[in-house]
């Protein structure tokens, strides 16, 4: 078995459509559907599946040179803060442009996660759990293509984008499985074998697909499961994906966008990042590097939030002009933010205990700011929240029951820290 | 039987026979005719329901299929082509007897229960402390030498890693880092078949059974223990335990927020007794920088003695349910880590008596296996008539299909290629079972990347997922495979289209590949198929494998 789970039941759906795939055309059907299913899906997307866009600041971007800035104070550095397009909320001078998408946006100033280790930090926000040595719980991305992605798309659920190697990373998924695996696109390159080998030419592999649908429709005459029709299909989705491989390739995006976002590696994965979007996987992830700045803490973000400022700002004002944002989560995060005390280096060190996350789209109140810091921003004095609070809250953001269980092994599993339940004042 | 007897008899003995005997015959009224065998007992237990409830069960399973499934499950692959050939075209007298005995007494045997162990005790975990081909090797050897199920774990749970000769078994504790809460949960989930997880800050909130000072009891047995880093040599870490720290719990649910002591014990057993000592008389050894301490009574050291032993009936269920579920798919007890009242085993006689006649056995898991192979419950085909309607798999009419794992996909991907038998005429008279094994084994990584599920989850479930299927279709290790090559499977095929013998292709083929004999529907469809390539033959004959390869019938065990 399986599925067990209340759990929107995408295996279900998928034993279901490769039965019908199966039964009403054969190997020759299935070729077709992936041909003419592409345009439909564009249309398709825009009303019904939700998307979740999570924007990581790896090493832990500062609080006070981003959204919670505290100018003129002994913590607050040289910056100034600036209005936004929320009367009222000033965020830092160094993110001009996402200042001006401020009225899609919110902030969340009242995170303390009390760790200052950077694995551990991420791990909390990834999965809003501390980490606790014995069960590894999966990361947002994995659970949202879970419970949101489509069931029978042929696109990886959740892609990651990163400098560096591309594979896939099945830690993510934890208990969910490789299914919900991510997959890295280091660089921007399309995942491992997407492309045809040359050596095979299309026919060759349209005519042995054929061969292996036959083979298989004999098996399944006398031993149908529900295990046999995914193995089966995930051949139907591979070929798909094989044809659609261009969703990976920036490059075919106009060079005007391309000169808007920028040509450094961030702006190239923000693009990319609008391109997967779109074109209808579940959830992205884009890692920006690197935000560990313990010298030199001010020069390092005028140097990093040049390079995030626009393209964010770009990202969510197309996301808005599509019509994808009221439907696409997004959340701008880091394992923790910085110390409000400058070192002796001019830098900020780990800082956990009153730090900032952004967020925007899918059921967010925009231009809320929910939490508050104390003027130097030494401590949360109004709402304070953790990992498990944001958890509860991407889970409602995309209309989904937070208090639902998964069952692992038998066992239920709460899908967010029980203990503690939803920001109300941020959801739409 | 009073506890008080239950701790001071059979505590630390060696499996005796009278406490086998005791559990023997106390059980069901099946044991109580000692002359009939086993596996007849087992198809007598499951299909006595089929009368009231209406069961017709499937047919038992032809030649070809029961070859394939004994293969998969004894030696974790395919068999050769010509095993196949031999099996199947000159049929001996009560050959499944003979062949099921070659199976248990072959060296691929002992190396894939190592894989088999490995995975379900280790569940993938990166190497921290023991590399993982010394810990397989010593379950490796461990099968090879026949060493009973109890002495196995006793030793795992025995060696502190201190001894070269003995350090490979530490790796259930090392490699946990001897974290508590962590071996707490696998102790009670693999060798008694019970998940105490949810009990560690509360008794369990569904099941009745698993109370939270019986998580405290086995927690107790290692909360003392710790990891030692010897000065000289950091590689060096090895299990250490203090004289003190008692164990001390409250529950969540508990609004008075009572704390409970609890000593080491077997989940609802007496807390053992534990010698007192005079203050700084405690230590052996005492601790001081640089010296591994050694108290006077290590709490760790009675933890095997006491927990794989034949009177500890949890232990003897857990493991009678997971050889059970290796064969035939599906644990008596299902999930295979949730045995309790709640959730009863689809068969409550028949999990006593194999787990009464596995002590009988003295814990040989050769034994076991052998049983359940001879039972018509494991022969049964996999499919049923068309009229027979969906059988639920816990009855076990119908024999069920079980997804390859990792290493049975690359091992027997290996074998219907011809890249086994190849690499074996390389090595000539050097050809054997580890040599070929050490040779080969390189390939399988790729596989367990790419289709095993997350380090430290296990790998029961089943998800086909997309990497997997571009892996097998353009991956350059499985097309390398496809090559043809001297001897191996595509070469043949190509000499054999080469003479037009279109027939032979579609017998190698399926011989090779599914280990039965190609349907005159699927002969003809070969034929069909290849007539039009005379241009590029090869090319034909690689799609002809790849999508056989690549097909459901090949994927699963069934």
């Amino acid at each position: 078995m399986l599925c067990r789970y209340d759990c929107g039941s995408p295996e279900h759906q998928i034993t279901r459509r490769s039965l019908l795939a199966g039964l009403a055309g054969g190997a020759m059907g299935t070729f077709g559907i992936s041909r003419f299913a592409v345009p439909a899906v564009a249309e398709e997307l825009k009303s019904a599946q939700k998307r979740v866009l999570i924007i990581f600041l790896a090493g832990g971007s500062s609080q006070l040179e981003t959204w919670d800035p505290k100018p003129n104070t002994d913590t607050g550095g040289p910056f100034r803060a600036i209005p936004t397009s929320v009367p009222g909320v000033h965020i830092s001078e160094l993110l001009p442009y996402s200042a001006k998408q401020m009225h899609r946006m919110a902030i969340v100033r009242g995170i303390n996660t009390a760790e200052d280790d950077h694995g551990q930090g991420a791990y909390i926000m990834e999965t809003g759990r501390r980490p606790d040595n014995v069960t590894r719980f999966p990361a947002l991305g994995s659970v949202m293509s879970k419970f949101v992605g489509p069931a029978d798309s042929p696109l990886p659920g959740y892609i990651h984008i990163q400098p560096g190697g591309a594979g896939y990373n099945k830690q993510d998924s934890a208990f969910l499985g490789p299914k919900f695996a991510s997959v890295s696109l280091g660089d921007g390159n399309p995942p491992p074998n997407v492309v045809r080998p040359e050596s095979l030419t299309e026919s060759a592999d349209r005519m042995r697909n054929m061969l292996r649908q036959r083979a298989n429709e004999r098996f399944a005459a006398r031993r149908r499961t529900a295990e046999t029709e995914a193995y089966s299909y995930s051949y139907e989705q591979a070929l798909q994906l094989m044809e659609r491989r261009e969703v990976f390739d920036v490059s075919k995006e106009s060079p005007q966008d391309l000169e808007r976002y920028g040509t450094h590696d961030f702006g190239r994965h923000c693009l990319l990042a609008r391109r997967l979007l779109e074109n209808g996987v579940t959830c992205v992830k884009v890692t920006h590097s690197n935000y560990d700045t313990h010298w030199e803490n001010f020069d390092f973000h005028i140097e990093q939030l040049g390079e995030f400022d626009r393209p964010f700002a770009s990202l969510i004002g197309d996301l808005a002009d599509r019509g994808l944002l009221d439907s696409t989560l997004v959340v701008v995060m880091a394992e923790f933010g910085r110390t409000p005390r400058i070192n002796a280096g001019l830098g900020r060190d780990h800082w956990s205990r009153a730090w900032s996350v952004a967020l925007a789209g899918c059921g967010i109140q925009h231009g809320a700011v929910v939490g508050k810091t104390n003027p130097n921003g030494t401590q949360v004095t109004d709402r304070e929240v953790h990992g498990g609070h944001l958890f509860h809250t991407y889970f409602r953001a995309l209309g989904l029951d937070s208090k639902q269980k998964y069952h692992v092994g038998g066992q239920p599993v709460p899908v967010a820290d029980q203990t503690v339940g939803p920001i109300e004042e941020l959801l739409a | 039987m009073p506890d008080r007897f239950w701790i001071s008899s059979c505590a630390g003995a060696p499996p005796s026979l009278a406490c086998s005997l005791v559990l023997l015959f106390s059980w069901s009224t099946a044991a109580q005719e000692p002359n009939r065998p086993l596996h007849e007992l087992i198809d007598e237990h499951v299909s006595a329901p089929w009368k009231t409830n209406g069961t017709t069960p499937a047919a038992l399973a032809d030649d070809a299929e029961f070859l394939r499934r004994i293969y998969l499950d004894l030696t974790g692959s395919v068999p050769s082509t010509a095993e196949a050939r031999t099996f199947l075209d000159q049929p001996a007298p009560d050959q499944r007897t003979a062949l099921i005995d070659k199976l248990l007494a072959s060296p691929e045997f002992a190396r894939h229960m190592s894989r088999v162990f490995d995975v379900t005790l280790m569940e993938r975990r990166p190497d921290k402390h023991v590399p993982a081909n010394e810990w397989r090797e010593f379950l490796r050897i461990a099968f090879a030498e026949k060493k009973p199920w109890d002495q196995l774990v006793r030793e795992i749970l025995s060696s502190d890693g201190a001894d070269p000769k003995t350090r490979a078994a530490a790796k259930f504790f090392l490699d946990r880092d001897a974290e508590p809460t962590v071996l707490t949960k696998d102790l009670t989930r693999m060798f008694l078949g019970m998940n105490y997880q949810c009990a560690q800050c509360h008794d369990h909130p569904l099941v009745s059974d698993y109370a939270q000072e019986h998580y405290y009891g086995i927690y107790a047995f290692v909360s003392r223990s710790y990891l030692f880093t010897d000065k000289k040599n950091k590689n060096l870490v090895s299990l250490a335990e203090k004289a003190d720290g008692d164990v001390k719990f409250k529950s969540v649910f508990d609004k008075t927020k009572t704390e409970h002591a609890t000593g080491p014990r077997i989940l609802a057993g007496p807390p053992i007794a534990e010698p007192k000592f005079d203050k700084g008389q405690e230590y052996a050894v005492a601790p001081a920088d640089g010296v591994k301490p050694v108290p006077k009574f290590s709490r760790r050291a009675q933890l095997a003695s006491l927990l794989a032993v034949p009177t500890n009936t949890p232990f003897n269920r857990n493991i009678a349910n997971r050889l059970w579920a290796h064969m035939m798919g599906r644990g008596l007890v299902q999930p295979l880590d949730l045995d309790n009242s709640d959730n009863p085993p689809s068969h409550p006689e028949l999990i006593e008596l194999l787990a009464s006649q596995f002590v009988a056995m003295k814990y040989d898991v050769r034994a076991l296996l052998r049983e359940l192979a001879l039972s018509q419950t494991y022969q049964r085909a996999s499919w049923l008539p068309e009229t027979a309607g969906e059988l639920p798999p816990e009855r076990f009419a119908v024999a069920l299909i079980k997804p390859l794992s990792p290493e049975q996909l690359a091992w027997s991907m290996m074998q219907a290629t011809g890249v086994t038998d190849s690499a074996c005429a390389a090595l000539a008279d050097k050809c054997t079972e580890q040599t070929l094994h050490d040779r080969l084994a390189g390939n399988v990584n790729e596989f367990v990347a790419t289709f095993a599920g997350a380090p430290g989850e296990p790998d029961v479930r089943f998800q086909a997922s997309l990497d997997q299927a571009l892996f097998l279709s353009n991956g350059g290790l499985v097309r390398g495979w496809l090559v043809p090559g001297t001897g191996n499977l595509a070469d043949r095929l190509v000499k054999l289209f080469n003479a037009e013998q279109f027939d032979a292709v579609a017998d190698e083929l399926y011989f090779s590949v599914l280990t039965r004999r190609a349907t005159p529907d699927e002969c003809a469809e070969i034929a069909e198929y290849l007539k039009p390539r005379a241009a590029d033959r090869a090319v034909a004959i690689q799609e002809l494998i790849w999508a056989l390869l690549t097909s459901s019938e090949f994927r699963f065990n069934h």
